[in-house]
């Protein structure tokens, strides 16, 4: 499937030096777009789900140690988008 | 092979979506010793739901002392708020319940007082005719709401979907739910059932384009509403689409703060456009904000910017320190933008659209209920922001308890068993669903692919500005994909949840279509704009457009707005008023 493969932003940065991997922000997630291995001290969280993130900043508020940086894809930074597409079509 | 076992729960009272609604329905329940089970999708009570991260405003009568502060004064202006679309009945008893609620919240440990005061902070925003909102930090709110539902022993079903209600005779007997961590499904018989999973998003293009940029959270998708449509139950205001202002490219909230803070809207020749479209200016209602913005997009004016350089200083960092409460992300967003609105305009976008309540208080859509909070099934409860009468965590809160006492009484002098699950059906509908897993089949369909088109015809044709063509178009657009439905595929229990929200989604832009079909006028400026129809008609339209599941699809009525929507119930009105017209 060529246009699920595309890369796809990744929502929120984890610093790998600096998680201390308690699963909280697995836990937290409301999109359930977070997946730590419970009871295994050694393993990373990971995002699985990158593109249904709604960027809501509770996975980096609850994080113990802010091993957590949101990072807005460039659509929402430079958003370009003409407004007026919004806005619905007539059809006559 | 024979069908994997079931996780079977019986209990008194089930609530579907522990956020701010549900947690406040399972209390008075939980107190009067009734046992209560939630569903939720999320894993921490205390954080889940539209609120996890914290709220900063509040809506609520504290009869302090001046008039307007009274529900008899509020109420008196309902009316006007609503542009006549409202269940008085129902709007009363939220209203009158209000001062009680908030004492109670405050008793779970909620500090509604401004520090800086050691006193209520109260503004005026959204067309009120009084300082009704109470601007405080909630960043706590729903943890002490949560917490209280733990403390009383309720049980929480985290990591679990609500897929269907279980109905016979119009009554509901109980619900099925699946973990999507585990797979594991459960059959909850239940003698009440509370249906509080929020509002649809995930229903119309966005500025950003990043299907999961809402302003209110994309995780709630209309499943309240579409089970209990599926189920039988009465829906009403359904054409009534909500949208409001946000920093163009990330749908956030925050024109709550904005507006009563004193902040200006300018369009592109640095004209402050709003007092010609209302006499309160950037005070009038959020229905009234976001249609004058996208007038003057239409008329060529944009972009428009929200402009805060006149506020004095100690406004503005009282903005900028609070900038957080309502989104967390706010901040950071500015900060990766490089933009300051302390000394910059923002450029402000439309968001997409949500079935909520239409930019205006006390006018919800959604599921009807009476002033118990009960709806046309019997037995079914519903409230918060899947509800016909709401306003966000205030409405929510207030809603939810009248719900939850509702439950009690409904329950007092109702004993004997419950019907037995037909685990026929219940194993059909669960192979249905888990058909969506399979990967061996001919052709399959991508949620999101789906739900594209959805979005893409709701915001083409069923948003902002409608007419007879447009709708009928959506119509037959949105009823080929229902006919793919089967196609759909999900590569994991994740997306097996995604799915089934992709289906409530659909089904509501349905509802929402054949009910703005219906409503053959202009109400509320861009809630319910009909190019073809363009003139509100009073008093001919002052009714209620209400929506039940026909044989051959949905079947469409309207009841006069004299009377509470609970008119139309069967259960209260065997033969009765209902769909009459
Ligand atoms: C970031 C943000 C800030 C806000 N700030 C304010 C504010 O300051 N003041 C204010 O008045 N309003 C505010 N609102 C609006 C307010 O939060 C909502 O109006 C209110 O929460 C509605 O309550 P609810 O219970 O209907 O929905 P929610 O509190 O969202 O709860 C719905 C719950 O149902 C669950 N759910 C959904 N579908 C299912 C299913 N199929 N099975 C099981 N569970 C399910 C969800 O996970 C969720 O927890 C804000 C909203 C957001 C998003
Ligand atoms: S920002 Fe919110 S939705 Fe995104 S990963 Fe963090 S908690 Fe999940
Ligand atoms: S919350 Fe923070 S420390 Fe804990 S697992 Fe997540 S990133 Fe690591």
């Amino acid at each position: 499937m060529p246009a699920e493969a595309k890369p796809v932003h990744n929502p929120i940065r984890i610093d790998p030096e600096v998680c201390v991997k308690c699963n909280l922000c697995d836990w937290i997630c409301p999109g359930d777009l977070i997946y730590k291995e419970e009871d295994n001290r050694e393993t990373l969280p990971v995002v699985e789900y990158p593109d249904e993130c709604w960027y809501c900043g509770l996975c980096q508020s609850i994080c113990p140690v802010d091993a957590i940086t949101i990072i807005f894809p460039k659509q929402m930074i430079q958003c370009k988008t003409d407004v007026t597409t919004l806005l619905g079509k007539v059809v006559e | 092979m024979p069908p994997a076992p079931w996780k079977t729960i019986d209990t008194d009272v089930f609530v579907i979506g522990g956020g701010v609604a549900g947690c406040m329905a399972a209390i008075p329940a939980l107190e009067a010793g009734l046992d209560v089970v939630v569903a939720e999708k999320g894993k921490v009570l205390d954080h889940c739901g539209s609120v996890g991260c914290g709220v900063d405003h509040y809506l609520t009568i504290m009869e302090s002392g001046p008039e307007w502060d009274t529900p008899e004064f509020l109420l008196k202006h309902v009316p006007e708020l609503t542009d006549g679309i409202v269940d008085m009945a129902v709007t009363s008893r939220v209203i009158h319940e209000m001062p009680r609620v908030l004492r109670k919240i405050e008793s779970f440990g909620v500090n509604f007082k401004d520090p800086r005061y050691n006193d209520y902070y109260r503004l005026r925003s959204f067309g009120l005719p009084g300082t009704y909102h109470i601007n405080f930090d909630g960043t706590d709110f729903k943890k002490h709401i949560g917490q209280r539902v733990r403390k009383l022993k309720g049980t929480v079903l985290t990591r679990t979907m609500a897929v269907q209600l279980l109905v016979e005779d119009n009554r509901v007997y109980g619900a099925l739910a699946f973990n999507f961590r585990t797979g594991e499904w459960v059959v909850i018989r239940a003698r009440a059932i509370v249906m509080a999973a929020g509002e649809v998003n995930r229903l119309s293009l966005n500025a950003s384009g990043v299907a999961f940029d809402s302003w209110h959270t994309p995780y709630n998708t209309g499943d309240a509403q579409a089970m209990a449509y599926r189920a039988g139950a009465l829906l009403a205001n359904m054409e009534f689409v909500e949208t409001t202002l946000t920093p163009k490219g990330f749908s956030a909230q925050g024109l709550n703060a904005l507006v009563s803070e004193g902040a200006y809207f300018v369009n592109k020749s640095g004209e402050r456009f709003m007092f010609k479209y209302d006499e309160k200016g950037e005070n009038a209602r959020r229905a009234v904000i976001a249609d004058a913005v996208i007038n003057e997009y239409l008329l060529g004016n944009g972009p428009v910017y929200a402009d805060c350089r006149h506020l004095p200083p100690d406004v503005l960092d009282h903005m900028e320190a609070t900038l957080q409460v309502d989104r967390y992300t706010m901040p950071a967003f500015y900060e990766q933008k490089h933009l300051d609105f302390k000394t910059e305009p923002v450029e402000v976008s439309i968001s997409e659209l949500s079935i909520r309540r239409s930019g205006v208080y006390f006018r919800g859509s959604g599921l009807a209920v009476d002033t118990d909070g009960q709806t046309s099934i019997s037995g079914l409860f519903a409230a918060g922001d899947c509800a016909t009468v709401s306003g966000g965590i205030a409405g929510a809160s207030v809603l939810g308890h009248v719900a939850g006492e509702g439950v009690a009484a409904f329950l007092k002098d109702r004993s004997g068993a419950l019907p037995e699950v037909d685990m026929e059906d219940a194993n059909a509908i669960r192979e249905r669903a888990m058909a969506h897993l399979e990967t061996e089949r001919e052709q399959t369909l991508s949620w999101k692919a789906f739900e594209d088109q959805t979005r893409r015809t709701v915001s083409d044709y069923v948003g902002v500005r409608r007419n007879d063509k447009g709708l009928r178009l959506a119509l037959d657009t949105l009823r080929a994909l229902a006919a793919r439905e089967p196609e759909l595929r999900a590569d994991d229990l994740h997306g097996l949840m995604r799915v089934h929200e992709s289906k409530s989604i659909r089904m509501n832009a349905e509802l929402m279509a054949e009910c703005s079909l219906t409503r053959t006028e202009t109400r509320t400026r861009s809630s319910h704009r009909r190019l073809d129809y363009p003139d509100t008609k009073d008093p001919e339209w002052r009714r209620f457009v209400t929506v039940t599941r026909g044989d051959e699809g949905p079947r469409v009525g309207t009841v006069t707005c004299e009377n509470a929507l609970a008119a139309a119930f069967d259960r209260l009105n065997p033969g009765g008023v209902a769909n009459a017209g």
